[in-house]
């Protein structure tokens, strides 16, 4: 747990971080977001004191960071950055055990420990363990950077814009793999960013700051739909918002029973899939956008699985203009169907709070 | 159009002109010099009055082996490279042997007080060899144990021929043969000059290059101070320190002992210092300065100490910057150290300047050639240590 108390950082009579205040549980995944200037990175520094604090008191799982010696408490917590800062002089192998060396484990230990990270960042330990950092790519040398933060099991994992300098396509696969990480490890992660898309994918809890002061600090969903001002409304963007909102709820919020015969009376329901022996849907008849009566064979293409997000499975439907996405298990088993109609029909943000969190917790 | 179809015949440039200076050269310059005694300047002796058969024979077969490697027909740049570079070794030693063999057959039926030297076609034939080695080694891009390996190669030809006594009969070796144990003097006492000046310098210039990365205030105070000592003619400083040192040395009895006086080694070592502060301290500085914000602000934030951060990060990443400042300042403290024996230090600077006093040109060649030698050792020597201490896959010549 991070508690930080009225923290503010002063610079020529100026507060870049003004008396922000706010709790972390153990296992939340953090995003401090805002404008550029706004203080989310020397919030962050101070944290593990590469930037000395000006008032306020940080607590680190019930101690003050003050009272420990910096290059201790820094032992304690992981560290990654925009531009790796990996050792070009080190193998990869050796960057990973940077803290654990600092630690002195045993050799064995290390060796261990580097095997496991490799492994859990899928990076084949016989090709990466000897290479130099300026053989990886970028979204390599970024996973041996954040392998690296985690190498000791640090009780925090800070994180200052990891994937700021990588093309869109490679942060959107470290995003979703430091999603898992989160998930697998259940560290807890303080993560700056200024992209509110990757804030609203990765948060737990998302803190906009904006000119040193902590504007909102709330769960994504209510940061989208109660928002505190015009500041926050604005820099969430209005323009997709409704998609945004969606990008946080997922499949099995809204999936229903599937429909298995027609039922003409029903609206949203006179469609009905065709099955095979094992139970895997082969086709879908009616609730074309174009053809009702028409058969549709299912494709990989245009089923949901239950943690897909709304956002990707109303993609889907849009894009095979069907009305109705099949929800499969990982043995391609039909569990279920999520609709068109079906995205409205969520009661209220109560619901998709609690649905979420258990969905979060599960999984 | 032109050029393409020219690129086509030629492989490389850089080679053929070598060849055709040394062609020309052959031509127009005197190989050696025949002269009655070592005081009066000799009559001029071109390559092909000093060659006999085999030897032009050899000098052909090289030629054309050499041109074979500059045109770009019959192989590849690779071979073609691969073939000038071993091509050097004959010839440098040809040049050696027909210039001692003709020397053997010249002083045959000579007075005793005859003398052969060595002339300009001779020269240019060594620095023709060199450079197309040097040319073919960049352009092979070879890793440090092979380029280590043509070095070694290089230098056990000329070991060789200096061992037996082809090259005995020379003017430049019967100075040798009247100076040698006062060579070996000379030479120790110019190594311990650059030995005695280097260390202090890095003693003195690693600290302050380290200052003046950590203290951005004290830096541009610090580099103009050493700027000026750079700028300082050498001759000047060892004018400029007599009169205080020996000043001090008769004030202070305890130093004037130890051997603090105007003129001798102690203002030659306070003047190469002062040299070779410059390049010592920007290199350290400038080594330190590229190790990036990410690595440092990473290291910092892993836990490390500074003390940590400064060995393990910072020193190996700017250790190649740092000694290629002590390649610089080494090669240039072995050639300051031959002005320095005008003020009494001695080193192969005394050869030179009693060479000139006596007009005796092999006598300045002894100094000066002995002197080229170890700055050109000392530079590759370095040359591969920099190289080793380059971070691991970084490299030349390993690929990545």
């Amino acid at each position: 747990m991070i508690e930080l108390k009225g923290l503010t950082k002063t610079y020529a009579d100026k507060n870049v971080v003004d008396d922000v205040s706010l709790t972390l549980d153990t296992g939340e995944f953090g995003v401090l977001i805002g404008p550029s200037g706004c203080g989310k990175s020397t919030t962050l520094k101070m944290i593990n004191r590469l930037i000395p604090l000006s008032g306020g008191r940080i607590i680190l799982n019930g101690d003050d960071v003050i009272e420990l010696p910096a290059e201790q408490l820094r032992r304690r917590i992981g560290y990654a950055i925009q531009s790796t800062g990996l050792f070009p002089h080190w193998s990869v192998a050796q960057n990973i055990a940077t803290v654990p060396q600092l630690l002195k484990w045993p050799k064995s230990r290390i060796d261990d420990r580097v095997d496991e990270l490799m492994a859990m960042f899928h990076l084949d330990a016989a090709e990466f363990r000897h290479k130099y950092p300026h053989q990886l790519s970028g979204g390599q040398a970024q996973r041996v950077g954040v392998a690296r933060a985690l190498a000791a099991d640090p009780e925090v994992l800070l994180m200052d814009e990891p994937f700021g300098a990588v093309d869109p396509l490679t942060r959107e696969v470290l995003q979703a793999e430091m999603k898992r990480v989160h998930q697998q490890t259940g560290k807890t992660i303080v993560f700056v960013t200024h992209d509110m898309d990757e804030a609203l994918q990765l948060a737990t809890r998302i803190a906009l700051l904006n000119g040193g002061k902590l504007v909102q600090y709330d769960r994504p969903i209510e940061l989208m739909v109660k928002p505190e001002n015009d500041f926050v409304r604005e820099f969430i963007g209005q323009a997709d918002l409704g998609l945004k909102l969606l990008s946080r709820r997922f499949v099995h919020q809204y999936q229903r029973e599937p429909s298995l015969e027609h039922h003409a009376t029903l609206p949203g329901l006179d469609h009905c899939w065709q099955l095979d022996a094992a139970g895997s849907p082969i086709a879908l008849e009616g609730a074309r956008l174009d053809d009702d009566n028409e058969i549709t064979e299912v494709k990989p293409e245009w089923t949901a699985t239950p943690d897909m997000s709304m956002k990707e499975a109303l993609s889907r439907m849009v894009w095979f203009r069907v009305m109705v996405l099949p929800v499969i298990d990982e043995n391609g088993k039909l569990i279920g169907e999520v609709g068109m109609q079906g995205i409205m029909g969520i009661e209220s943000d109560i619901v998709a709070e609690s649905g979420l969190n258990a969905g979060e917790q599960a999984s | 159009m032109v050029l393409t179809s020219e690129r086509r015949v030629i492989g490389n440039r850089v080679l053929l002109t070598l060849l055709v200076v040394a062609v020309a050269s052959a031509g127009l310059l005197p190989f050696a010099s025949l002269s009655p005694n070592r005081l009066v300047s000799g009559q001029p002796v071109m390559l092909w009055q000093a060659l006999v058969g085999w030897q032009l024979a050899a000098f052909a077969l090289i030629s054309a082996v050499l041109l074979i490697a500059a045109v770009a027909k019959p192989l590849n740049a690779r071979r073609s490279q691969w073939l000038a570079l071993i091509a050097t070794l004959p010839l440098l030693a040809l040049d050696f042997l027909v210039l001692g063999d003709y020397a053997h057959r010249a002083l045959a039926d000579a007075s005793p007080a005859a003398r052969v030297s060595q002339g300009a076609t001779f020269w240019v034939l060594l620095f023709v060899s060199a450079l197309v080695a040097i040319d073919a080694l960049q352009r092979l891009r070879l890793g440090l144990a092979k380029r280590a390996l043509y070095g070694a190669a290089a230098l056990a030809v000329v070991v060789i021929l200096f061992s037996g006594d082809l090259l005995s009969p020379l003017s430049i070796m019967r100075e040798f043969a009247n100076q040698q144990d006062n060579f070996v003097d000379q030479l120790i006492r110019h190594l311990l000059l650059v030995g005695g000046a280097l260390l202090p310098a890095l003693v003195i210039g690693l600290p302050l290059g380290l200052m003046a990365n950590r203290r951005a205030r004290l830096r541009d105070g610090l580099f103009s101070v050493l700027n000026v000592f750079q700028t300082l003619p050498s001759i000047a400083v060892f004018g400029l320190l007599i009169a205080p040192l020996s000043a001090l040395g008769r004030a202070v009895p305890w130093l004037g002992e130890l051997g603090v006086s105007g003129i001798g080694v102690t203002p030659a070592l306070i003047a190469l210092v002062l040299y070779s502060l410059l390049p010592i301290v920007r290199n350290t500085y400038s080594g330190l300065a590229g190790v990036s914000n990410g690595t440092l602000e990473a290291a910092r934030g892993m836990g490390m100490t500074p003390r940590q951060i400064l060995w393990k990060v910072e020193i190996p990443l700017a250790l190649p910057v740092i000694l290629s400042g002590l390649r610089i300042v080494t090669v240039q403290a072995i050639g300051l150290v031959v002005v320095a024996a005008l003020i009494g230090a001695g080193g192969f600077g005394a050869f030179i300047f009693q060479g000139l006093g006596q007009y005796a040109i092999d006598l300045v060649l002894l100094g000066a050639i002995p002197t080229i030698v170890l700055a050109v050792i000392a530079d590759f020597a370095l040359q591969m240590l920099v190289g080793l201490s380059r971070p691991p896959g970084t490299r030349q010549g390993s690929k990545s």
